[in-house]
């Protein structure tokens, strides 16, 4: 508007300008003449657009203030209507705000798009299932030395640290890291400052660098910090810097100490322990970056093939990384609350429609008047978006503390940066604009385009629906119907791998057992004999509370992620080099664990105290090594070496225990040795605690007795069996209970919308219904007519429907234990599930339809 | 009083504007000629005015706008009355005579 102002203004500038050079005038005097008169290109530039919006903004506000009157006097409507798109647009902004700080938003370090996470791919044949793996010391040197793709690359691995206070210390978790770590984060210290290359020498690494929160939390946030010693594992380190708030990486750390290897260590090749974190050179892409670390790998594999055949490397953007298998997981659950919306759209249009039906006369009136269509269509859609502008408001409430329960119930990552914030808020505002018009568009067209005499004509107790409209509103409820049939079998499948993951034998008892985890640190537990001696005495100790039954201890609690992987090789049988031999999972155990833990003999024996360092090496191994490298044979008595224990010979396999699962109950169950600790005491110690009694009141006990041998070594993952069993099924579960949310809302919306339906039908169908019973109908006849109708819409929209969930379920695929996606079994009972609360909802209306009097029907024309 | 005063050129203007269109299209400088021209120049409608005044018009939807060729072949943008604008102009000419009687009685009332 403004160009073509300008271009007007200036054909009347040069027309004046002609007009005075008729007069007489110079050419340069008729110009500035002109100019004159004008007065000013710009004021009266300004005038102008001033009216032309202010036009506008009345317009947009008288309709604003009629729509608000219409609101308020159907007061009902408008809180059905507002409440119904609160709900749909504030799950919308919660899953988004989610989706947002998870899924879009940069991660909180500069340029972070060039982060990449460098891992090992592991032989299939040993590791099958398997796509990453963390790295040897060795090969990330070798990787550091000959790759060109990164400005940067750096190498640390989670830890757990004990901070030493006056009281217990304090378990935290930390990391061990590289100098460049930092750097590679493009992250500093905002007091002090981060490591030095020196520190990674052995005996300058006792410095540490801690996080914000820990600062505030332990040290009250005084600076004078810096400088002074702490005790963490029982070692004293200097702090040198502070992190700034916002610093967690890896998730969760709050402190960093260098990596420090020694020159024996830099040599190890075999023992994968470490993670490694790059950041790409500018001109580099994630393609270049993974060729170049084929060839270095595949390098490294023809120079070391005793350690390194059939290991490769993979290059995965850090955020991919971080987000992992949350992805599928929320873009479903994005999917759903769409639906969501999408119905609770529908659901409000169609009482739109029902609404216009009263308002047809106001409108014909309005039109004959001389109202234009554009205008009229106009002021209604000002009306339901301003519905849904409230609703979008209401549902911005919702959403705030949505986000937190999301958080919460999700233990999400990177949970600080979720919540609702500019972007949510326009995604708010985008939503429900695009609601209001959704839900507007149709019931405006349709009023406008009514026969304005035929309205004006009839009175207001024939309510004779156009057939168009009743085709509009059984569309719309139809396809309501086929909506919240795809959520509610996404949901279903859900609740059926659910149910079957919780009826998954683990393979131990989780009854009244608690757990808990200590890491003996080097300085004290230097020597194989001082780490027996601490469990020898903590078992002692754990005994002596009142309610233990039993205590075993292990490396690895069940279930709750990871644990450590040995090749192996079979006495009498071909053993090829490392990377050939086939794997085996590993856990060093106390002789009691087998029955404080609760799993099963099935051949031979348990260990007992007599197997020790001068004794026999043994080992005991699971029901699925059994069978899968001894099938059809006795494997007691059988001889196998484990690599990492090749010193002490071959062990005789003395027993053969149940099967458990040890990295989820998702899991197969994988093959298992056991090594007793006192032939291999190795510093990680879990403790299995049995009880007479309800877990949880032995805690404090229990802790008290381990602190009482040792107060510089936190416990970690103090948790009951139960816990450990809930925390492992807590994704799933996020996941089932969301869906189920949203498809019981979804259901909700859809009865409600057969209902209404359903009920307007009958309204409309009274003479009919009247004549039909005058000519004799039963009362049977009227009800089966009116549930048939009701059914139709039903069947139809549970037929789109299952064809479309057939088409989308697919995409949930991974998120399913136990049942395919388009497991007929859920199609099938939720079909009826549905088709069962259609008839339900048309029951009423039907109800209603038999009670027409066909005298009064027949009359009131 | 100041402000008084500007509606009510602003309102005369509106009727001048009006009535010039009423025999046929016109682009801005003609109608600022023809107002002047009608009023035996005691009316010199300057462009910091009368675009205002279009355009005002143009949104009320009395006036319609488009381009077209001036009488020296130049592009320029001819103003058009609608059938609201027409009634409009009938209706402030009613007012107009009936405001300018009663002021000229009241004036030569004693």
């Amino acid at each position: 508007m403004d160009q073509e102002f300008s271009e007007e203004i200036q054909a009347y500038l040069d027309m004046l300008t002609e007009a005075k050079l008729r007069q007489g005038l110079s050419p340069q005097e008729a110009r500035r003449n002109a100019l004159v008169e004008l007065g000013g290109v710009e004021q009266v530039e300004e005038r102008v657009r001033e009216i032309r919006m202010g036009r506008f903004i009345e317009t947009v506000w008288r309709d604003v203030r009629t729509g608000v009157r219409a609101l308020v006097h159907s007061p009902v409507f408008t809180v059905v209507t507002v409440l119904s798109l609160a709900l749909g647009i504030g799950a919308n902004t919660a899953i988004f705000s989610v989706v947002n700080g998870l899924l879009l938003r940069p991660l909180p370090y500069p340029e972070s798009e060039q982060l990449v996470d460098v891992w090992h791919t592991p032989p299939q044949q040993s590791f099958p299932g398997l796509d990453r793996f963390s790295v040897s010391p060795a090969n990330y040197l070798d990787w550091k030395a000959q790759s060109t793709a990164f400005e940067q690359i750096a190498v640390y691995t989670p830890t757990g640290l004990s901070l030493s206070t006056s009281n217990d210390p304090l378990p935290l978790i930390g990391a061990v890291v590289s100098a460049d770590f930092f750097s590679v984060l493009r992250s500093n210290a905002i007091l002090g400052r981060t490591f030095t290359p020196d520190e990674e020498r052995p005996g300058r690494d006792q410095v540490v660098v801690i996080g914000h929160g820990l600062w505030q939390r332990a040290f009250g946030a005084n600076s004078n910090i810096i400088g002074q010693t702490v005790t963490l594992n029982s070692r004293s380190f200097t702090v040198v810097g502070i992190m700034p708030a916002g610093f967690e990486f890896p998730r969760e750390a709050e402190l960093w100490v260098p990596l420090a290897w020694d020159d024996n260590e830099r040599q190890v090749r075999s023992d994968h322990n470490y993670l490694v974190i790059a950041r790409l050179k500018q001109n580099v892409s994630l393609q270049q970056a993974k060729a170049e670390m084929n060839t270095i790998s595949s390098r490294l594999e023809q120079q070391y093939p005793e350690e390194n055949t059939g290991w490769g490397a993979v290059v995965i953007p850090l955020r991919e990384d971080l987000v992992g298998d949350i992805r599928t997981a929320l873009l479903v659950l994005f999917c759903a609350v769409g639906f969501v919306l999408l119905i609770a759209c529908a659901n409000v249009a169609n009482l739109m429609l029902a609404r216009g039906a009263n308002r047809r006369k106001e409108i014909a009136v309005r039109i004959a008047l001389g109202a234009g269509r554009a205008r009229l269509v106009r002021q209604l859609l000002t009306e339901s978006v301003l519905l849904a502008v409230t609703g979008g408001l209401l549902g911005l409430l919702l959403a705030a503390w949505g986000s937190k329960m999301l958080v919460q119930l999700g233990s999400l990552p990177n949970s600080g940066e979720i919540g609702i914030d500019t972007w949510a808020l326009g995604f708010t505002l985008l939503v429900s604009f695009g609601a209001g018009i959704i839900i507007g568009i149709v019931p405006a067209l349709q009023f406008t385009r009514t026969s304005v005499s035929e309205t004006l004509k009839q009175g207001s107790g024939r309510t004779g629906g156009s057939p168009i409209k009743q085709h509009t509103r059984k569309a719309l409820v139809i396809s309501e119907v086929a909506l919240s049939l795809v959520l509610l079998i996404g949901a279903g499948l859900m609740i059926r791998s659910f149910w079957k993951l919780q009826n998954v034998n683990p393979g131990f008892d989780t009854g009244n057992a608690l757990t808990m985890s200590i890491v003996l640190t080097p300085i004290r537990y230097a020597e194989p004999h001082q780490r027996l001696a601490f469990v020898d005495r903590a078992i002692e100790q754990i005994h002596a509370v009142p309610g233990v039954v039993s205590v075993g201890t292990t490396t690895k609690i069940p279930l709750t992620g990871g644990g450590s992987t040995q090749p192996f090789s079979i006495e009498g049988r071909p053993t090829g080099s490392i990377a050939e031999q086939p794997m085996a999972q590993t856990r060093y155990i106390s002789p009691d664990y087998f029955r404080a833990i609760g799993i099963p003999l099935r051949q031979g024996r348990f260990f007992s105290d007599h197997d020790r360092d001068n004794s026999v090496p043994v080992v005991i191994i699971s029901e699925a090594m059994a069978r899968r490298f001894w099938p059809g044979e006795n494997p007691i008595g059988k001889r196998l070496t484990p690599t990492f224990h090749i010193e002490q010979g071959a062990r005789e396999i003395v027993g053969v225990v149940g099967d458990v699962k040890a990295t989820g109950l998702d899991a197969d169950a994988s093959a298992m040795m056991y090594l007793p600790y006192r032939q291999a005491a190795l510093p990680f110690i879990s403790f299995v605690v049995r009880t007479s009694s309800n877990p949880e009141s032995l805690v404090q006990p229990v802790s008290k007795a381990i602190y009482s041998i040792d107060k510089e070594q936190a416990l970690t993952n103090v948790q009951t069996m139960d816990q450990v069993l809930r925390k492992s099924l807590s994704g799933q579960r996020f996941n089932m209970t969301l869906l189920l949310n949203f498809a019981g809302v979804a259901l909700m919306l859809a009865a409600v919308g057969v209902y209404g339906v359903m009920n307007y039908t009958v309204t409309l169908r009274r003479r009919e219904l009247g004549i039909r019973m005058a000519l004799g109908a039963e009362k049977m006849d009227v009800l089966r007519l009116v549930l048939g109708q009701g059914l139709t819409l039903t069947l139809i929209g549970v037929g789109a429907g299952l064809i479309s969930a057939y088409a989308l379920t697919r995409l949930m695929a991974s998120l399913l234990y136990g049942v395919t996606a388009t497991d007929y079994l859920t199609f099938g009972s939720v079909s009826a599930v549905l088709i069962a609360v259609g008839l339900a909802a048309s029951y009423i209306p039907a109800r209603r339809a038999t009670k027409v009097n066909p005298t009064i029907a027949l009359r009131a024309e | 009083m100041a402000k008084r005063q500007v509606d009510l050129l602003q309102g005369t203007l509106d009727l001048l504007v009006l009535k010039s269109l009423a025999l046929g299209p016109l682009h801005g400088l003609a109608v600022s000629n023809r107002i002047e021209q009608i009023t035996k120049g005691t009316f010199k409608v300057k462009p910091g005015s009368l675009f205002p005044s279009l355009h005002r018009m143009e949104e009320a939807g009395w006036l319609q706008s488009s381009w077209g060729e001036s009488e020296n072949n130049r592009r320029a943008k001819f103003y058009r009355l609608t059938a609201a604008g027409r009634r409009q102009l009938d209706a402030e000419t009613q007012d107009w005579q009936r405001i300018s009687l009663a002021i000229t009685t009241a004036l030569k009332a004693t």
